[in-house]
């Protein structure tokens, strides 16, 4: 039986593979160059000589990275934040009240889905003109916060579907009101969901690369793509080992918190498509 | 009690509403405005101009080329990501050992911005100095360096796989989703049946999977044909517009050349698109919920 599972662990590994391989290479390359000491960077060997660990504190200041960090992490918290208290509501809405719109409201949601931000990004960039706020991150923040309202009513409604209504039911009977049912009992038992739900809004928005694109214009705002992505476009001169050890950095925390976090997307997404 | 329950629901939905609408309906508006004027590179906008906009684009070989290239990289990188995410979702759903590890690394490119990945790829795929071509040389399977960016023919297909390679997480997760909704029962009927494994494959586990790899189809078919970064990171559309989609095509002619009415005409034309594959997304997922009821 044992030794059956271990033939099966090996043919499914060995289908794996090329893919496997696929997904690691980037990892590969984003390492092993940014541990290059700075004269090997441009020779086309895979090991470095000896292992370069200042470049990630070179790369610090030549990157200005902690600026952008700083950038990152305001826009991704609060737009994740924004997105919840408007998605929450919503979601409660779908799945607990059947109301006359609801359907319209679904497919509206689903539009929004639809339309990346590229594809509106010149009537963007004109809606931030007139109001006030261009090169801001506020705006960026406040686009994020909208482009991720469906993903997570999305998300949020699917797992507020599995909350049995028995409990809240029981919480009426007991002569408590709707809101204090909605705060002492459903909350509490839809923290997971949100929790979840918060952390892959961070991760689109800790991502996203066009609306931060256009939308700021000075140095001081970037966010880590753009800075990332300014020290390579339209340069003659790349110095990739910075380059790589900066996209190392934005990029692991987040690929950490998505490993861990992976199976409850598959839930999610799942139950939500088909409902 | 009865009023109140019908106002309650659209209390809650209206925040979200409101943030939604002002992010998507203000600037179709805005682009259905841009796109119908003659509009200056500052964004001010002059005499009405009718489909003088769209006519432009018409005439415009990069459009067309852009367009049609469009076709291409979706069909490609959707096709290819479901070729690839069927077999490998089959074999995760399967118990073996290190199947949590094999999971985690087949969705690690989800979790990876898609600039940083780009960037990644274009250093890796330099010519000179690429770890690619050491890799491919170290292995003796190529001779000589490759340019890859260098001209279309490679960096365009080169694309077309990275593309495909950071939508198959995705694409993984739903099919999983769909097979661990099929029962067990169901597989242990068919084996005492006599069934043998391609058979319960395309008997059971196709069908009931349909609903789901139609969902993956289209929802993939939309975020593909959005798909900005890839292409923009890595050749900004060169060499010579050679590499260039509907949305890097779009991007060039709003914020490049400053022909914002261009640009809203690219962008409405996109949104027609779009709402095209919405309108089949919403007509399967109402016939998989009647599948399913």
């Amino acid at each position: 039986m044992n030794s059956s599972k271990l033939r099966r662990s090996l043919v499914c590994w060995l289908v794996l593979s090329p893919i496997v391989v696929a997904a690691i290479f980037p990892f590969a390359v984003m390492l092993i160059t940014a541990l290059k000491p700075s004269t090997e960077v441009l020779r086309p060997t895979w090991w470095p000589s000896r292992v370069a660990w200042e470049n990630f504190r070179t790369m610090w200041v030549a990157t200005n990275f902690g600026n952008a960090l700083k950038n990152s992490l305001y826009v991704s918290v609060l737009a994740t934040l924004g997105s919840l208290i408007v998605s929450i509501p919503a979601a409660y809405a779908l799945t607990r009240f059947d109301f006359k719109g609801r359907e319209f409201y679904r497919q509206f949601l689903l539009v929004t889905q639809m339309l990346s931000p590229i594809v509106l990004v010149v009537g963007l960039f004109r809606l931030m003109v007139a109001l006030g706020i261009i090169d801001s991150i506020n705006a960026v923040t406040v686009v994020y916060a909208a482009f991720n309202i469906a993903f997570s009513v999305w998300m949020l409604q699917s797992y507020f579907a599995t909350i049995p209504l028995d409990l809240e039911e029981a919480a009426w009977m007991e002569g408590a009101g709707r809101a204090r049912t909605l705060v002492k009992v459903f909350l509490p038992l839809a923290v997971p969901a949100m929790v979840v739900t918060a952390i892959f809004t961070f991760i689109n928005a800790w991502n996203e690369f066009v609306i931060a694109l256009t939308l700021l214009r000075s140095q001081d705002g970037y966010t880590l793509p753009i800075q990332i992505f300014s020290l390579v476009s339209g340069r003659y001169t790349v110095e990739w080992h910075h380059v790589m050890a900066a996209t190392f950095a934005a990029t692991i925390p987040i690929a950490i918190a998505f490993a861990w976090l992976q199976r409850y997307l598959v839930r999610g997404l799942a139950l939500g498509a088909v409902k | 009690m009865t009023s109140k329950r019908m106002v309650a629901p659209y209390v809650l939905i209206l925040p979200s509403f409101v943030l939604a609408a002002l992010i998507v309906i203000w600037p179709v508006a805005e682009l259905a405005q841009i796109a119908s004027h003659n509009v200056n590179r500052f964004g001010q906008l002059r005499d009405f101009a009718g489909m003088a906009n769209f006519r432009a684009l018409l005439d415009d070989p990069n459009f067309i080329a852009s367009l049609w290239r469009t076709g291409i990289w979706t069909v490609c990188v959707v096709g290819g990501a479901i070729a690839c995410a069927v077999p490998v979702a089959l074999v995760l759903n399967e118990d073996f050992y290190g199947r949590d590890i094999a999971r985690v690394i087949v969705m690690l490119p989800w979790a990876v911005s898609l600039t940083m990945t780009a960037i990644v790829w274009r250093w890796a795929l330099s010519g000179e100095s690429g770890m690619l071509n050491s890799a491919l040389m170290g292995l003796g399977l190529i001779d000589e360096n490759i340019q890859w960016l260098a001209e279309a023919t490679t960096a365009f297909p080169m694309q077309i796989l990275i593309g495909i390679l950071v939508t198959i997480p995705f694409t993984v997760t739903i099919i999983l989703g769909g097979l661990s909704s099929i029962p067990d029962d169901l597989y242990e009927a068919a084996a005492l049946e006599g069934a043998g494994r391609w058979e319960q494959f395309r008997h059971i586990t196709l069908p009931l999977i349909a609903p789901f790899l139609n969902i993956a189809l289209v929802l993939n078919t939309i975020y593909v044909f959005n798909s900005f970064p890839i292409i923009w990171a890595m050749t900004q559309g060169g060499p010579a517009n050679s590499t260039d989609i509907l949305v890097t095509y779009l991007y060039k002619v709003g914020f490049r050349l400053g022909k914002l009415g261009e640009a809203s005409a690219v962008s409405l034309v996109m949104f027609g698109i779009l709402l095209i594959f919405t309108l089949i997304y919403v007509r399967i997922t109402t016939t998989a919920r009647g599948v399913r009821a």
